[in-house]
């Protein structure tokens, strides 16, 4: 968590390299807005991982989107190289829950794929 | 700007804060000095503020893959066809055609990637931007 704080922190084109719009209007009216920003980087990778690509896909990090219901449940909503990826593969489902605390944040991401890959 | 080797090296040891002597122009980022993605963020930022070239993670993918489009650089099962492991010697000459094609799973190119390959792609950054 502190290091991507040290990455990104008081630098708007760096943020907006790795976090959409949405992403950064919601974690900057957080208290601990850093903290939610690395939790949500943390999905963005565990989404990449489970998709057996890491970073080795042409994808962009804000292809990956991390919102939240009114009900505060975080989803995920991909686009571009990495939804077109998803759609080619049969992706069906992605559930993903985020915690954060204590200087660590933690991301779990659950995928249902239509056929083996 | 700053001497691009030194630049890129020095970037790499302080980012995954290594010695000096354990990052060679040979070592991959990923498999040989266990660079994650963030390792590789900030990598790409150090090399940034040093020498103002700007390159995303995501281009990494572009440069390896050199404009090919993905159904000619890979197979249906995502293994490197042979057009794909030629455009691989151009942008990482350490690798082997023969070997890598119909073998190498397109995931897998970027665990090939070294200290010296990405030394190039700045070098080729900045005199296009020059």
């Amino acid at each position: 968590m502190e290091r991507l704080e040290r990455l990104v922190q008081d630098d708007e084109s760096r943020q907006r390299r790795l976090f959409t719009t949405r992403e950064l209007d919601y974690c900057r009216g957080k208290r601990r807005q850093y903290e939610h920003l690395a939790a949500r980087f943390a999905a963005k990778e565990a989404v990449l991982k489970a998709f057996g690509t890491g970073i080795s896909q042409r994808m962009r990090w804000t292809e990956v989107e991390v919102l939240n219901e009114e009900s505060g449940r975080p989803r995920v909503e991909l686009t571009g190289s990495v939804a077109n990826f998803a759609e080619r593969h049969g992706l069906t489902d992605v559930d993903v829950s985020l915690s954060h605390s204590e200087g660590l944040a933690v991301a779990q991401v659950l995928t249902v794929w239509k056929t083996d890959r | 700007m700053a001497d691009v080797d030194s630049a890129v090296k020095e970037a790499v040891v302080e980012a995954l804060a290594l010695d000096d002597d354990e990052v060679t122009p040979d070592s991959t980022l990923m498999d040989d000095l266990g660079a994650e993605s963030i390792d590789l963020l900030d990598i790409l930022f150090r090399i940034e503020k040093s020498t103002g070239v700007k390159i995303e993670a995501s281009d990494l993918g572009d440069h390896i893959q050199g404009g090919i489009p993905d159904d000619e650089f890979s197979d249906a099962d995502e293994v490197i066809t042979e057009k794909g492991a030629e455009q691989l010697k151009k942008v990482m000459p350490q690798t082997d055609p023969s070997e890598l094609a119909g073998s190498l799973k397109a995931e897998e190119v970027i665990t090939l990637f070294t200290v010296q390959n990405l030394t190039e792609m700045v070098k080729a950054r900045s005199d296009g931007a020059g």
